[in-house]
């Protein structure tokens, strides 16, 4: 017989846990994750000089148009001296700034996120997927905030650069209070979306952290929208979007656990459940899928890179790979709607 | 089983009290229904999964508690000790027959006529006793006489019987008066109570002579001796006596009266063919008696059955998370 395991956050489907089921330590393998590079499409506004090419020209790396040369005016060091000899006309060169990515991350901290079945709570997934995309956005000058969305209020948290900030980030997001069930409060996911985006008008990336559900929302058709789609292109006008959806494995695979009273942590919805009946699983995980199906188009219409993560999978390695892919697609993937300049 | 339909006689009725205890757990079932701080999972998507689920029985939850509740009662009625009836067979007793000699049994409307279709039908009952019956035989007439004492000597009797012979008149309390005296000629052995008494009467018509039938079985009744009566022959049966036709309908209500009174039975017959099924039906009666028997066995068998299907219940529902 196989030594008792350690139930983790399995627990979590009976009472709400108490505090984080992962260490700050395990969140993400720092140095595994220097050799990987997320890739900016967007242009960026900053203040600073830094690695990702920005939307007005500046002192940069990368060249831009080639205008008329003004005396006083322009570095003769820039002349562009191939287009001055065809047009017998003196000529600059001019380049694109170089700016620093401020990345902001939405996490949903609702209680339907305290929840996990295999060791780790949602909650602590998303926080660990922040983690991990932190990490991989940490060049020259780049800053990361966090936003903790609650059901009665948004928290921020100050965005910072440098790796030291980032750990301070993810400790106050992993000893932030659990957020009791049934709290009050009625902020949803487009509550927070919309605050992420009239919070920080300046251009970069957002993160948004959560499972896209809606409470008490038993909608599956993917042509009608979810109340956050809205919000979600609208934030996705003028920034890099990502979201991250978090799943347990018994979310998407109705658990056989018998004649159950089964309640919500965000809704007053109690009622037993037969379980055991092999047929309503069979529904439930059809409609299960349709749901992240949905969530999924969603996403996709909304114009927002989409990463699904789930509890029992190694979430650096999903990471990892969705970055990979997303050097092809990111270009495609964030066209900005006609008329907003990339 | 038919015992455990209708409420039941107990040996120890007090015990019955122990009964008080189900309301009690009936009442703490629901008042830990209502409470909160149920066991309870928590689930997130739950908006899917009440529009999934949204028909399930809710009666099954409660199959378990109440197949359990069952069980208790039976239990707890098994331990007052309930009381059945039960047939089981005399071992001996005393059967006096009366048969009807008077002159309307001459007609002819049962086949061949009604002395001999009788006398047909109560030898076959007769033989169809057990043997350590004692039997007698009383002719009834005008003058009725106890043609054989009590015996078990069937080949004696049926002599009797079939030397019946046709007479005037019809004296049914008088019969009956003989009937009982004939009852006390029944041979008692040492240190023995005298056997249960019944008498099997037959009858055609009317009293016509001698006092009321009704005396007679008030007689019979305080002697505990039971009268089953067997009105015999058709409503238009008749005879033709001395060149006139008279009708002779058999007199069903003094006969149901008359064993309505000893606690016995009244059966009518218009033919052969229900003569002797009327026979058959006293011969039940006769050679059977009723006891009271304790049946905890069924009580018992009964809460076993609600056990093993709230058993098995529960096993259905039982949680298994996690696993």
């Amino acid at each position: 017989m196989a030594p008792a395991k350690d139930p983790g956050a399995a627990t979590s489907v009976l009472k709400a846990p108490t505090g984080p089921t992962v260490p700050l330590n395990k969140l993400a393998p720092e140095a595994a994750l220097r050799s990987l590079e997320l890739t900016i499409v967007r242009r960026l506004e900053g203040f600073l000089h830094g690695d990702h090419l920005g939307l007005l020209p500046g002192a940069g790396s990368d060249t831009n148009d080639a205008r008329i040369y003004q005396p006083g005016q322009d570095d003769v060091r820039k002349m562009d001296w191939a287009v001055t000899a065809r047009t017998t006309v003196p000529h600059v060169r001019d380049t694109m700034s170089d700016r620093e990515l401020e990345v902001w991350a939405l996490l949903d901290v609702t209680p339907s996120m305290n929840w996990g079945t295999e060791g780790i709570t949602k909650r602590d997934l998303g926080i660990a997927a922040i983690a991990t995309i932190g990490f991989l956005s940490q060049k020259m000058g780049d800053r990361f905030g966090g936003l903790l969305m609650k059901p009665d209020h948004v928290t921020r948290l100050q965005a910072r650069s440098g790796r030291t900030a980032l750990y301070g980030l993810l400790r106050r997001m992993l000893t932030e209070p659990i957020v009791p069930d049934n709290a009050p409060g009625d902020l949803e996911l487009a509550d927070g979306i919309e605050q992420l985006s009239r919070s920080y008008r300046r251009r970069g990336m957002r993160v948004v952290v959560s499972d896209f559900l809606t409470a008490g929302d038993r909608e599956l058709d993917p042509s009608v929208p979810p109340p956050w789609e809205r919000s979600l292109r609208r934030l996705a006008v003028r920034n890099q979007v990502l979201c991250v959806e978090v799943v347990d494995k018994h979310e998407l695979e109705f658990p056989d656990v018998g004649e159950m009273l089964i309640r919500d942590p965000e809704t007053s919805f109690m009622r037993y459940v037969n379980t055991s009946d092999a047929s309503a699983r069979r529904r439930m995980d059809a409609a299960s899928k349709a749901q992240r199906e949905r969530i999924k188009v969603a996403l996709r219409r909304a114009g927002a890179g989409h990463i699904q993560l789930r509890t029992d999978r190694d979430w650096v390695a999903d990471i990892a790979r969705f970055v990979l892919n997303y050097r092809r697609v990111a270009s495609m993937l964030h066209q900005p709607p006609q008329g907003v300049s990339k | 089983m038919i015992g455990l339909l209708a409420f039941p006689e107990f040996r120890t009725p007090e015990r019955l009290w122990v009964l008080i205890v189900l309301p009690v757990l009936v009442l703490m079932y629901l008042i830990l229904m209502r409470l909160r701080g149920r066991v309870s999972l928590r689930f997130t998507n739950t908006g899917v999964l009440g529009a999934v689920m949204g028909s399930q029985r809710r009666w099954t939850r409660h199959l378990a508690v109440a197949m359990s509740l069952c069980s208790l009662v039976a239990l707890g009625l098994a331990w007052a000790q309930p009381l059945g009836t039960e047939k089981v067979p005399r071992q001996r007793a005393t059967v006096v027959m009366v048969v009807d000699t008077s002159l309307s049994m001459e007609a002819e409307d049962v086949d061949p006529d009604r002395l001999s279709a009788a006398k047909t039908a109560a030898q076959n009952f007769i033989s169809g006793l057990p043997d350590s019956y004692n039997v007698a035989l009383v002719a009834l007439n005008g003058q009725p006489s106890i043609k054989m004492p009590p015996s078990t000597d069937r080949g004696a009797l049926e002599r009797a019987l079939l030397g019946l012979e046709l007479e005037d008149g019809t004296a049914i309390g008088d019969s009956l008066a003989l009937a009982l005296e004939a009852v006390d000629q029944a041979p008692v052995g040492d240190n023995e109570e005298p056997a249960p008494a019944m008498v099997v009467m037959l009858s055609d018509g009317a009293n016509t002579v001698g006092p009321d039938p009704e005396a007679a079985a008030r007689n019979a009744k305080q002697a505990k001796i039971p009268v089953f009566t067997i009105a015999f022959g058709t409503q238009n049966g008749y005879v033709d006596l001395d060149g006139t036709r008279e009708k002779v309908p058999p007199d069903v209500e003094t006969m149901k009266d008359v064993a309505r009174t000893t606690d016995g039975r009244a059966v009518s017959a218009d033919s052969a063919d229900s003569l002797a099924d009327a026979y058959k039906e006293i011969g039940s009666s006769v050679g059977y008696e009723e006891i009271r028997k304790p049946i905890t066995a069924q009580y018992a068998f009964g809460a076993l059955g609600f056990a093993i299907v709230a058993a098995l219940g529960a096993v259905m529902m039982a949680a298994r998370w996690p696993r």
